[in-house]
């Protein structure tokens, strides 16, 4: 998978709630019906946590599982949002052009 | 060690210490599918070390100095290896020819972790210089004596099979140790800046296309052999790894946030 493409996914599933990279997987094959390659997705949460994108949870008690945990950023929302925008845009067009009315 | 352990040590440091155990997890529950992923991934995230999570105050410095030092390691092990040439040198008498070492040289300077100039700090660098570098130096001298002294002259069969291995071993393990020893001194030493390290990456990635391209025109103008296809190859190889590392770090193509700590 594209790195571009997992990064999407794992900010989308981190937009509802912090997760921990194991679960983000779980939580990206409910939503795809497959789950990432390792490299892709430590790839992708290593990526957008140097980009300030997303960032470690704080919330567990344990200090090395609270490292693990990630949450996203504003910034992160923010860039979600721009990212899903466009693709929406993209989708609109891509629909009338096979002349489906998007929903 | 299972397959999914050995995959995890691909990794780099700060990785595997903040998702080594998931990591683990998910090549072993997938099995062999993932395995191209997952090396691949440990692959682009050595080539990007801007993105490696900062676990460790200096610890993407420390791990790209001794990293630096790998690659001029494994460049000298493939000098040795495609000697004698007259297109890739590594000697003053012939300038034109080992004009790709100088880059080298200037990156490895510029990568080399500083003594800091206190007692207790130079007195720990000797320490840890010493303990490290005697065994090499011991099978390094223990070689040339044995080459020296007569008692093997022209040997055939197993025993030359045996002597070039052995060869090859001492020179290895000498390699090894001197990088093993700027992981051991890292702590103790000034660590060079992310600029630097930077310049050092592009500068030898520099040198190694210079004697890539040397070994590429050995190839086409001669008759090329599988030694020196794979020596281009691997040349190659460390060539593309270094400028891409080196391009990652420089100053302003990533945010303050994903600098190296």
């Amino acid at each position: 998978m594209h790195s571009a493409d997992a990064q999407m996914l794992v900010l989308t599933v981190l937009a509802d709630r912090p997760l921990h990279g194991y679960a983000v997987n779980t939580a990206i094959e409910g939503l795809t019906g497959r789950r990432l390659g390792p490299g892709s997705l430590y790839g992708a949460l290593s990526r957008l946590e140097a980009r300030g994108l997303i960032e470690p949870a704080g919330q567990e008690a344990d200090a090395k599982e609270r490292h693990r945990t990630m949450r996203i950023t504003g910034t992160g929302r923010e860039t979600l949002r721009a990212e899903l925008e466009q693709m929406a845009r993209v989708s609109q067009a891509g629909l009338r052009a096979l002349g489906i009315e998007p929903a | 060690m299972s397959a999914a352990t050995l995959i995890t040590g691909l990794y780099p440091p700060a990785v595997r210490q903040r998702w080594g155990t998931e990591i683990s997890r998910e090549v072993a529950e997938a099995g062999i599918r993932c395995w191209p992923d997952a090396v691949a991934g440990a692959a682009r995230l050595w080539l990007h070390p801007s993105d490696w999570p900062g676990t460790l105050t200096g610890q993407t410095r420390r791990v790209l100095a001794v990293a630096l030092f790998a690659v001029a390691a494994v460049t000298a092990l493939l000098l040795r290896a495609t000697q004698p040439s007259t297109t890739l040198t590594a000697d003053p008498g012939h300038p034109a020819t080992s004009l790709w070492l100088l880059p080298i040289l200037l990156g490895i300077g510029l990568g080399t972790p500083l003594p800091v100039p206190r007692r207790q700090a130079l007195a720990h660098l000797t320490t840890v210089s010493v303990r490290t570098l005697a065994a090499p130096a011991a099978a390094l001298s223990a070689m040339v004596l044995a080459a020296n002294s007569g008692v093997v002259e022209q040997p055939t069969g197993f025993v030359r099979v045996a002597l070039v291995g052995c060869y090859w071993a001492v020179l290895t393990f000498t390699a090894l140790r001197l990088c093993s020893l700027v992981a051991r001194v890292a702590p103790a030493a000034a660590m060079p800046t992310t600029r630097r390290l930077c310049a050092a990456l592009l500068l030898i990635g520099a040198g190694l296309a210079l004697a890539t391209g040397q070994s590429l025109f050995a190839v086409v103008w001669t008759a090329p052999t599988a030694g020196s296809l794979a020596a281009t190859l691997a040349l190659g190889l460390l060539t593309t790894a270094t400028i891409r590392a080196g391009h990652d770090l420089r100053p302003g193509r990533t945010p303050a946030a994903s600098r190296p700590r």
